[in-house]
């Protein structure tokens, strides 16, 4: 999901730039202020290890391969403002040294998948976890998390691309988000899997980012705050404006409220092309939305399988 | 005053494995002394007490004395620069991008002007074979320079003891001959931790047996490593080179 | 050693080789600027540097196929996201656009990254007072990339010796375990980096 230079139009190019300088230097603070140095090298390893990890093919049926992203395998280890340093020096090191990733689209690249995925995923699967008591329980809460941030990060990427006038948002939404809906499985099986090889060795790691704040003290409520906004700006300029136009539903709602559901529709600083419809495509994205609610309960059903698989129950572990 | 004291030691690790128990020695200014002893005696443990790294948090009671002055936490820093510790891995210690900063990380550490650090590490790169490598990548180096570049590391600060664990790990019996002969020339107090009892034969006139965490024997080397009841108790052997004549003569 | 495929050519010896790092880097961005920016109906830029890109690679002693090579290459999204745009009025420019603005930078970051040696990419971001904890993070993270490559093939050797299936769920779970010790190891040697660099006066 790295997008080349090229693909995004200036707008498009300062305000994600904008996002992801208020993002990565929010984190710079955050640890700033709780960091122990010994954090440094560690935070430093992992990011050669997503680096490494990245390169890694997993063989998916039909000769192609799949890769990780690790945004919530990260956050889950090391904790949410650790893990966007990481991605974002990732992203970084990947752009300069391979152009994977263009130049100036490293703003967007970094809020999609160093920020976004990063935190929705992590968001999401604090709030899954929290009623959740059973280790097993867990690690679906995980696979589902990281399955949502791929997704997630798809969206935001698809939304960049309408709000350019490259890709309209009705062909971009099923093509990208579409495709990315199957890929997430393969993040999610990969991360459940691999937090499974590391819990089974060494289960104390998976206390690492609750040490700092993620299961045990309470986190400013300040930060989530600013965080949560970073997002929602993020979707509001990127999402909204094109996701806001297909649920029918919706716009009754709202109008039965008295709310001019056409101010929803109107993107924030309009692109050419923001209400093309392609003729006969415009369902697409119907089918694409349901495909999506779709694809999160069978998500969550998949990681429940894997879960079963993967963790052994209490009981039958020779403690 | 003794350069290194260590009084009745004892260290636990966080999951209770009893590491040392009840350590004491004394080494003075200008020895060498061979620390030798099987795989999980505790001698890696020890080597990372004498410049603070062990105890993770310094306790009330201080039982190592560097030249006189208790580890505590508020000598950590002065310690450190008196006393260089060369670690197993080299990938461990080297994790500059460069061989020169490297190097230079310990004087600007202790934050030494920039010429000054030029100077130190231009003469602690030549002080170890590696003249003009300063601008090479860890990546590209040999087993061999890797240690070398560990050790400039090290000695741009000018120890005065030198900790040194399994120096001769992975090099070949060339690599071998050059850092002995590269540690021959060094004045320093050293204490090396080592499996390689050629080194020790060829260095240290004295050598300390350590098993389980406890000292089970400490006196001239030659004595001990000729002692082949005593090395085989601790798993040891006495060393080849103690057991027939070298052609090249007895001692290198 | 063979992990040079991260770091071939920023060795080399040529007259670009030798050009001070910040000029390359501000020179670059300059070039992506125009490329991005320009509207592709302004023609007369791109041919321009096109031209320039050329002449520099020849300069540089750089193997031309290693640039085309990469060129071939392309990434999935890119095909996906040239095709669905020309599903939409002047899809046809907009997709010579993002192609051939995408090429050109592309070029020019790999000829950036080809003449300089990463120390002194990582100097001209100090110089610009990039946060340094940042910094850091980078130099630690160039410097493992290889050892973890190397260790990761090792593991990676020692499981297929001992694997007979190598198809199905048993790769998907032996490559997860594979990552799954490689963080292990990673935190492991960031522990004992840290002693290392705690014992040479870190703080």
């Amino acid at each position: 999901m790295h997008i080349p230079d090229g693909f995004l139009d200036t707008k498009t190019i300062v305000a994600t730039s904008a996002l992801s300088l208020l993002g990565v230097g929010r984190a710079l603070r955050v640890l700033k202020t709780q960091m122990s140095p010994r954090k440094v090298p560690l935070m430093g390893l992992a990011a050669a290890f997503i680096f490494v990890a990245q390169m890694i093919n997993f063989p998916v049926a039909g000769g192609t391969s799949g890769h990780l992203l690790g945004a919530v395998l990260v956050a889950v280890l090391l904790g949410p403002s650790e893990a966007i340093l990481v991605m974002s020096v990732v992203l970084i090191v990947q752009c300069f040294l391979f152009a994977d990733g263009g130049v100036l689209a490293l703003g967007a690249n970094i809020f999609n998948m160093g920020i976004l995925a990063t935190l929705g995923g992590y968001y999401l699967y604090r709030l899954v976890a929290l009623p959740i008591k059973s280790e097993r329980g867990k690690f679906v809460a995980v696979a589902f998390a990281a399955w949502f941030s791929t997704v997630l990060a798809a969206v935001c990427c698809t939304g960049e691309l309408a709000w350019s006038g490259t890709v309209p948002w009705s062909v971009g939404f099923p093509a990208m988000t579409g495709i990315h809906i199957l890929i997430g499985v393969g993040e999610a099986l990969i991360t459940a899997l691999v937090l499974a090889a590391i819990y089974a060795t060494r289960p104390d790691l998976l206390s690492i980012g609750a040490a700092s704040g993620a299961e045990g003290e309470a986190r400013p409520l300040g930060g989530v705050l600013i965080n949560g906004s970073l997002i929602i700006i993020g979707l509001v300029l990127f999402v909204l404006p094109f996701a806001s136009r297909w649920p029918d539903g919706l716009e009754k709602v709202a109008s039965a409220i008295g709310f001019n559901s056409k101010v929803l529709a109107r993107p924030l600083i309009p692109s050419p092309l923001a209400d093309y419809h392609v003729p006969g495509v415009g369902s697409l994205s119907r089918a694409t939305a349901l495909a999506g609610i779709v694809g999160a309960i069978l998500v969550f059903g998949i990681s429940f399988v894997l879960a079963r698989i993967v963790i052994s129950k209490p009981k039958d572990r020779i403690s | 005053m003794a350069a290194i004291e260590l009084q009745s030691l004892c260290f636990s690790y966080p999951d209770n494995r009893r590491a040392l128990h009840d350590v004491s020695l004394r080494i003075e200014a200008g020895e060498s002394v061979g620390l030798i002893g099987p795989n999980g005696a505790g001698k890696s443990t020890l080597l990372m007490h004498l410049n603070g790294i062990l105890p993770e948090a310094p306790s009330g009671q201080p039982s190592v004395f560097i030249q006189g002055v208790p580890i505590t936490k508020s000598s950590l820093r002065q310690v450190r620069r008196e006393v260089g510790l060369l670690f197993q891995d080299p990938d461990d210690q080297i994790f500059c991008p460069t061989v020169y900063e490297d190097v230079a990380f310990g004087p600007r550490q202790f934050g030494l002007l920039e010429k000054d650090v030029n100077d130190l590490v231009r003469e602690a790169l030549i002080k170890v074979g590696l003249r003009g490598s300063d601008a090479r990548s860890p990546h590209h180096l040999s087993a061999g320079e890797k240690q070398r570049v560990c050790l400039a590391g090290i000695l741009v600060c000018r120890p005065k003891i030198l900790a040194l664990d399994e120096p001769t790990r992975g090099l070949d019996p060339r690599g071998k001959r050059q850092l002995l002969s590269l540690l021959r020339s060094i004045p320093a107090t050293k204490i090396i931790a080592t499996h390689d009892l050629e080194l020790v034969v060829g260095l240290c006139r004295r050598a300390i047996v350590l098993d389980e965490g406890q000292i089970v024997a400490d006196g001239p080397a030659m004595t001990i490593l000729s002692n082949e009841e005593l090395m085989l108790a601790h798993g040891l052997e006495k060393p080849h080179i103690l057991k027939h004549a070298h052609p090249h003569g007895n001692i290198p | 050693m063979h992990h040079d495929f991260l770091d071939r050519f920023s060795r080399l010896d040529s007259p670009v080789h030798r050009l001070p790092a910040a000029l390359k880097m501000a020179a670059a961005l300059v070039c992506i600027l125009i490329v991005v920016i320009t509207p592709l109906r302004t023609i007369y830029p791109f041919p321009v540097v096109a031209f320039l890109l050329i002449l520099v690679i020849a300069l540089s002693r750089v193997p031309a196929l290693f640039f085309l090579k990469r060129l071939l290459v392309f990434e999935p999204f890119v095909i996906v996201v040239a095709a669905a745009s020309l599903l939409q009025p002047g899809g046809g420019m907009t997709c010579a656009s993002i192609i051939i603005k995408s090429t050109l930078s592309l070029t020019t970051v790999l000829l950036v990254s080809n003449t300089t040696p990463f120390t002194e990419l990582l100097g001209v971001l100090r110089r610009i007072h990039t946060p340094p904890a940042f910094l850091t993070l980078i130099a630690l993270m160039y410097r493992y990339v290889f050892v973890l490559i190397d260790e990761m093939q090792r593991m990676k050797r020692a499981r297929l010796s001992r694997t007979f299936v190598t198809r199905g769920m048993g790769s998907w779970r032996s490559i997860s375990v594979i990552i799954g010790q490689l963080f292990l190891r990673s935190t492991e040697r960031a522990e004992r980096i840290f002693a290392a660099m705690s014992a040479r006066g870190w703080r």
